[in-house]
């Protein structure tokens, strides 16, 4: 019971990690129609950006400006990314895959390059450092805290999609890019927006997942393959299907590793397969892409 | 349907067996005259040229974005290391079949799965399988020898009892297999089922309604591609002396992407001009920087995407058609 307990929290909270990873590259794949690999790459920069402020800072640091720190390293780095690069290659799949592989590269040897290939171990704020005891077991509450910010940027988001008029853009988009730029909205525009807004998440998760498992500079391409896995469940586009897509692929990650470590990652890429083949608009998906 | 749809400017009659006689004299001669150091790097270029012809078959050819055509390569290597390592078989006339049939068989069944969809939906289903394999080589630890690989593969035992291996006869062993493969590939994209390949490659209803099985082309396409990676992988075991999960994973699927990419997808010997100088890059700057080899790679994928349209080999073949207007005449 205890194991269970212990395990569903730390499922839970990986899942929200995930999800405000996979967030952000579900949109741009929804609204841009871009499947940018090196979103893992920008959670890598993301992290050290924050890491880097809480440094520097040294007593005065805190743990939001450092978030906010990361998210715009990511969100920058990415609208650099979709100017200079993406958006000269729109709907040509294959160039965009092997421009943003090669990001990884780029990425992943200049972050090697400016802090060294060890692992950063990286502390929770004070505030969120202790643990919650529910019962006879204690649960740490920065793990709460990451699901909390996660549900936080999932309500924000649904409400921006569902509920705004820039996402009933975001929407129409979505579902017929000419015809909305044939009623006079400037979808360039709101396409970089939305880039540098999903990079911004993946920047976000970054540095609230370095408390969680530190950083290297290489993890960007084994937490990118885990969001293309959840956007995949879920369906390429749904915020809803990134959210359960995550909490799924969180949860069976967490239990996996406790009780049959050699097969999450094969479980994982075989409900993938199986999701492209019978369901390819994912769990909860708009339509095809 | 005759040559309508060819795209291919290099198809000129004398101007290709002129070439290719002389890169086969060049390949031949080479390593006499270069140190042993170069022959290992030429030989992991034929090699490597082998898997990347292999790709563009469907890549470039037929228009089918693999992220995962490294499973066959992988696969094809590991047999030949399992086989050996574990179960002592040396006889290439047995593994070398043994590999190739396992790389084909990989293809046939992840074909069959991949090519039920199509775009980013084959793109995506193609990553997960090359990862599934990936993540068996990883944990399959009594078989595979997990993330470590598993060394101790020797060269090929060709049951020739004078024969003893240098680095010098392995290279030209591999050249041979390589130019077979050259051959036939070339042969299969210049015959009526390479042709079909192009037409589907760029409007699969027209040649669906003209009466072509544009499934049943993708899907051999597919099968033949992985058979030429598994050539490739059986030739890579022995070569290395080891191998490793990263030979099934995504990272070498993308390599030998950009090998293609850069080499150019629309000529027939592009991949093979690509992975030979992606293969030098590397070599040279192991040599002065080999921290920032990654950095160079991901710089050359870059510039290759954005500025290099159809890669180095478009290029050669305009070149040689300048040339050949200014002083050939017809």
């Amino acid at each position: 019971m205890e194991v269970v307990g212990m395990q569903l929290l730390i499922g839970v909270s990986y899942g929200m990690l995930l999800f405000v990873l996979a967030a952000g590259l579900t949109l741009i794949m929804g609204v841009m129609k871009i499947l940018n690999l090196a979103h893992g790459s920008l959670y890598v920069f993301g992290a050290y950006a924050g890491v880097v402020l809480t440094h520097l800072s040294g007593p005065w640091s805190n743990f939001w400006l450092a978030t906010l720190a990361g998210g715009l390293a990511g969100g920058l780095i990415g609208l650099m990314l979709e100017r200079g690069f993406l958006s000269h290659l729109y709907k040509e799949l294959d160039e965009q895959v092997l421009l943003t592989f090669g990001f990884i590269y780029i990425f992943e040897n200049v972050a090697r390059w400016i802090w060294g290939p060890w692992l950063k171990i990286v502390r929770p704020p004070p505030f969120l450092s202790g643990s919650i005891d529910v019962g006879r077991l204690s649960f740490p509450t920065y793990r709460f805290a990451i699901i909390a910010i996660g549900l936080m940027i999932a309500l924000g988001l649904w409400f921006l999609v569902q509920r705004t008029r820039v996402g009933s853009i975001i929407r129409a988009g979505m579902d017929d890019k000419e015809m909305t730029q044939g009623l006079g909205l400037n979808y360039r525009l709101i396409g970089s927006a939305i880039f540098f807004f999903g990079a911004f998440l993946a920047g976000v998760a970054g540095f609230l997942g370095a408390a969680l498992s530190g950083v290297t500079p290489f993890m960007g391409i084994d937490i990118m393959l885990l969001a293309v896995i959840v956007i995949v469940i879920g369906g390429m586009g749904s915020i809803l299907g990134a959210l359960l897509g995550a909490m799924l692929l969180g949860i069976i990650n967490s239990f996996g590793k406790a009780f049959f470590p050699d097969f999450v990652l094969f479980t994982a890429y075989l409900a993938m397969v199986a999701i492209l083949l019978f369901r390819p608009t994912g769990l909860l998906g708009r339509k095809e892409i | 349907m005759g040559r309508t749809n060819v795209k291919f400017i290099g198809q000129v009659r004398l101007a290709p067996v002129v070439s290719y006689v002389v890169s086969g004299i060049v390949l031949v001669i080479l390593p006499l005259v270069v140190p042993i150091y170069f022959e290992s790097i030429l030989t992991r270029i034929l090699i490597f040229a082998i898997f990347a012809l292999s790709l563009n078959l469907i890549w470039g050819y037929t228009g089918l974005i693999s992220l995962g055509h490294a499973a066959s390569f992988g696969v094809a290597s590991y047999t030949i290391g399992i086989l050996t390592v574990h179960y002592g078989i040396e006889s290439f006339w047995l593994l070398a079949p043994a590999g190739i049939l396992m790389a084909t068989l990989v293809a046939t069944v992840f074909g069959f799965i991949a090519l039920r969809v199509s775009g980013v939906y084959f793109l995506l289903v193609t990553l997960a399988l090359g990862q599934l394999v990936y993540a068996i080589a990883t944990k399959w630890t009594s078989m595979t020898g997990g993330s470590n690989g598993l060394p101790g593969i020797p060269l090929p035992i060709l049951g020739l009892p004078w024969f003893t291996w240098n680095a010098t006869y392995f290279y030209y062993f591999v050249l041979v297999v390589f130019v077979i493969c050259f051959f036939l590939l070339y042969r299969i994209v210049n015959s009526p089922f390479g042709h079909a390949l192009e037409g589907i490659r760029d409007s699969e209803p027209r040649m669906r309604s003209l009466g072509y099985q544009a499934w049943l082309h993708k899907y051999i396409a597919f099968i033949v591609a992985g058979l030429f990676a598994g050539v490739a992988g059986i030739l890579f075991a022995p070569f290395l002396g080891l191998i490793a999960p990263v030979y099934c994973s995504v990272t070498t699927s993308t390599l030998v992407m950009v090998m293609v990419l850069i080499g150019g997808k629309r000529v027939f010997f592009g991949p093979v001009i690509g992975t030979a100088l992606i293969i030098i890059l590397e070599n040279f700057s192991s040599g002065f920087v080999p921290e920032r080899w990654p950095l160079i790679l991901g710089g050359a994928i870059v510039v290759s995407v954005m500025f290099l349209r159809g890669g180095i080999s478009v290029y050669l073949v305009k070149f040689w058609e300048k040339v050949r207007y200014r002083y050939g005449g017809a």
